[in-house]
């Protein structure tokens, strides 16, 4: 039986990131498996905003925050993941919600994340496009986004480059504990290993199910329409809006609990379409080519679910939503974790053992 | 909007479903993404014979025209120039003229959106004068456009050499037929007579197409050596392939049949996909001839009519009965031992 | 074939960048997707779907039946954004300032 240190379960943005950063240590010897292909699942679908100033709490956005700071970091390692650090901004709509937004500032500012609180002329000045409905909006340079494809590409061929194996179109078919380790039973082999990290973002709960654990997360859909490539009109990151290298105008922030289902439908696409419109008038004239959706990873409280799984020494759980903004720290952290056995950040407060 | 029956999709399967529907009583939409009725079969200028006994053998337009004249006598309600852009959560289908979403509540969905021509890929296949058999033919007998001077057609099927025929027919200059198997797969010898003297070349291929801009120059690789010819128009005739769009947005399953032309929705004896509102006809059910064809939306318009209550189960049992005798008397006997292979494998569906 | 030649004509992407996707390990057309943008254009796949499978079969020794097929999704031809919106009045989609910040302007 093919032996391993550290086996990864789930090669989505989360996966592959702990398996890129474990593998600079070059200590382990890593498997990282998957039951598809990277970017089939989460990771794939997704605006791949790198979105820090309305995360909250704070010491949640400070999360956030450090990922993000990360990123240029990143960039010089792995290559080019075309991290655009555009700043993000957050419209409103009407001025009673303007001082949320200045309590949302003055709360950010404790950890270090500047938000400005910008009058309807300032945003429209920053993003002409931008609707002339539009009350305000909270800015904040700190946000930006990242080609998803490219980034878990990346991570993959650093990991390989490291060492590290990848084994795809592999399902987990069970984990049991033995010695002091676990016997991963796949489709494709039983394989042993000491450590064991779970990062199979919306199926992370059947994963826990295989251990025994009861893993609190919900799969939320989010539909997105995608436009055809216009010419580079969108300066910022728009809550729920973006223009990607190419041209093409990414819309939606749709919330559905319906189950691991990622078709489309009218309905939200029409809502998701008005909502769009009503960001940015003129999106009116543009084509739509495509709408997709990915289910988002929801812990319950919405916070991640990082760090050793109590009661099963060895075995780890990376479980979030946000995995994209989150990667870079995530993967940081975790690999920390398993070869000194603490984090330069405190993590506690993201220990599965909080629900 | 409501109605009993939607029917999507206007050729030859999709307006034979919806007159027999129309005929039993039923309301029915029919709607085509095409400001013309008909699909391909109102472009077709070839002669058919092989047709159901209550269709008279004619020319593809002939036949068109036929359907047309009995759609004008009908209730149906049709939409040309609306397409379908996808369904609601509750099961009803959008469709758009271009200017606004219109929502359909209908009863049952017969989905006839037709087949595809296939692609094949060469170094040059991107410039314009490459295009397919069924681009030819539209442009020719809808458009009233000769599409080239001088012409080779990739493809040796039955409507390889139609088409062939059809551009000699409107001075084109037909230089080669190139057919990449070993044999020319067209079977109707009459055809081939009258394919006369444009030379085929078997075992060969398109090595590339070259010019600026636009076609003007291919190399053929044949089992005697590379062949130069001048010519502006590439005609591809690589088969056709089902529509699969609207049946994955509405939540079919699919089942991959060489025979049938490959993926296709997968549906039972009533010809009723994996979605129970859903039926499917024509060359979306599997890729065949027009006979076949009219008969396959004839059957989804009996069992529709069924399930409604519009027609009782013993009258459609019968009705179905014999339409699927006659079918296996029409349609070609590969393609039927297919079909009855994936009929027979449905039980599967769940609903 | 030539390795330059384009099976991807909406998003430009030839046989050589499809064969590097299958070396990375992709084994279906949207994996291949996802690496390359093959598929991603307007046509939405409908044309070179045909052709990509075949380079797959090709290099993996597969069958084309055990190939499967892209995911098709809404518009089933693209669509303007006015035209889609038609006559809804408001949208329900909630905005990223609004879920950050509740009513008390405390953690949610």
């Amino acid at each position: 039986m093919k032996k391993f240190d550290v086996i990864i379960i789930g090669s989505g943005v989360v996966g592959s990131s702990i398996a890129y950063h474990l593998s600079e240590y070059k200590e382990h010897e890593i498997l990282l498996i998957d039951k598809d292909f990277p970017l089939s699942g989460t990771s794939g679908s997704t605006q791949a905003w790198v979105w820090v100033h309305t995360k909250v709490p704070s010491w949640y956005g400070e999360l956030s925050l450090y990922s993000a700071e990360l990123y240029p970091i990143l960039e010089k390692k792995i290559g080019d993941v075309e991290y655009n650090r555009t700043g993000g901004i957050a419209p409103f709509f009407n001025e009673a919600e303007r001082e949320k937004a200045y309590r949302l500032a003055e709360k950010q500012a404790e950890v270090g994340i500047d938000i400005k609180v910008l009058t309807k002329d300032e945003v429209l000045e920053m993003e002409p496009y931008l609707s002339s409905k539009i009350a305000g909006a909270t800015f904040s340079k700190l946000d930006g986004t990242v080609n998803p494809f490219r980034l878990v590409e990346l991570y993959v061929k650093a990991a390989r480059k490291n060492g590290v194996k990848t084994s795809y179109y592999n399902r987990v078919l069970d984990i049991v504990k033995s010695g002091n380790g676990y016997q991963v039973k796949t489709e494709r082999g039983t394989f042993l290993t000491t450590k064991l990290i779970l990062a199979g973002g919306p199926w992370s709960k059947d994963l826990g199910e295989l251990l025994g654990v009861h893993i609190p997360i919900k799969q939320v859909r989010g539909q997105i329409i995608i436009t055809e490539p216009l010419q580079p009109f969108l300066k910022y990151t728009i809550g729920g809006i973006r223009q990607t290298v190419n041209g093409e105008v990414l819309i939606g922030y749709s919330k559905e609990e319906v189950g691991y289902d990622r078709r489309t439908t009218l309905d939200v696409i029409q809502q998701t379409a008005k909502m769009a419109i009503d960001f940015i008038p003129a999106l009116a004239e543009a084509n739509i080519v495509r709408t997709f959706a990915g289910i988002r990873v929801m812990p319950l409280d919405e916070l991640p679910i990082l760090g050793q799984i109590p009661g099963l020494p060895g075995a780890f759980i990376a479980a979030m939503h946000s995995g994209i903004t989150l990667s870079p720290i995530v993967g940081t952290l975790m690999a920390e974790l398993l070869t000194e056995g603490e984090t330069s950040l405190d993590i506690t407060r993201y220990s599965l053992s909080r629900f | 909007m409501k109605t009993d029956v939607l029917v999507v999709g206007a050729g030859p399967a999709g307006i034979k479903a919806a007159l027999t529907a129309d005929r039993a009583g039923a309301d029915v939409i029919l709607i085509d993404e095409s400001v013309f009725l008909g699909g391909q079969l109102r472009s077709q200028t070839q002669y058919f014979s092989n047709l159901p006994k209550n269709i008279d053998s004619g020319l593809g337009i002939e036949i068109y025209n036929e359907l047309e004249n009995q759609l004008n006598n009908s209730n149906i309600t049709v939409f040309t120039n609306h397409t379908m852009v996808g369904s609601f959560k509750n099961g009803n289908i959008g469709v758009s003229n271009g200017e606004k979403v219109l929502e359909i509540q209908s009863k049952k969905n017969i989905l006839a959106p037709g087949a595809q021509e296939e692609a094949l890929i060469f170094p040059g296949w991107t410039l314009p004068g490459v295009m397919t058999a069924g681009a030819a033919q539209i442009l020719v007998n809808r458009e009233f456009v000769r599409p080239g001077n001088e012409a080779i057609m990739v493809g040796s099927n039955i409507f390889a050499l139609e088409v062939a025929l059809l551009l000699q027919q409107c001075g084109v200059s037909v230089k080669a037929i190139i057919e990449e198997q070993l044999n020319i797969q067209c079977k109707d010898t009459s055809k081939l007579g009258e394919i006369g003297n444009i030379p085929i070349f078997t075992s060969s291929r398109i090595k590339a197409a070259r010019g600026r801009g636009k076609v003007e120059q291919v190399i053929i690789e044949t089992p005697n050596g590379e062949n130069e010819l001048y010519v502006d128009l590439i005609c591809v005739a690589n088969g056709f392939r089902p529509i699969l769009e609207p049946f994955e947005i509405l939540n079919c399953e699919f089942t991959y049949k060489k025979g049938l032309g490959g993926w296709i929705p997968k549906y039972d004896n009533r010809f009723l996909t994996g979605n129970p509102n859903c039926y499917v006809a024509g060359n979306a059910a599997g890729i065949t001839d027009l006979g076949p064809i009219l008969l396959t939306g004839e059957i989804a318009a009996w069992n529709a009519l069924g399930e409604i209550g519009l027609v009782s189960s013993i009258v459609v049992d019968k009705k179905i009965k014999n339409l699927w005798v006659e079918l296996s008397r029409l349609e070609d006997e590969y393609v039927f031992k297919e079909r009855l292979n994936l009929i027979n494998n449905t039980s599967a569906i769940k609903y | 074939m030539d390795k330059s030649t384009i099976v991807c004509r909406c998003e430009e992407i030839n046989i050589d960048e499809i064969e590097t996707a299958i070396k990375y390990g992709a084994e279906t057309f949207d994996d291949i997707k996802r690496l390359t943008r093959c598929g991603m254009g307007p046509c939405q796949s409908k044309n070179c779907i045909g052709p990509v499978n075949e380079i797959i079969a090709n290099n993996t020794g597969k069958q084309l039946k055990d190939l499967p097929l892209t995911r098709m999704r809404i518009p089933v031809k693209p669509i303007k954004m006015k035209v889609l919106v038609t006559d809804i009045e408001n949208s329900s989609i909630a905005s990223v300032l609004a879920e950050s910040v509740d009513e008390d302007g405390d953690n949610r």
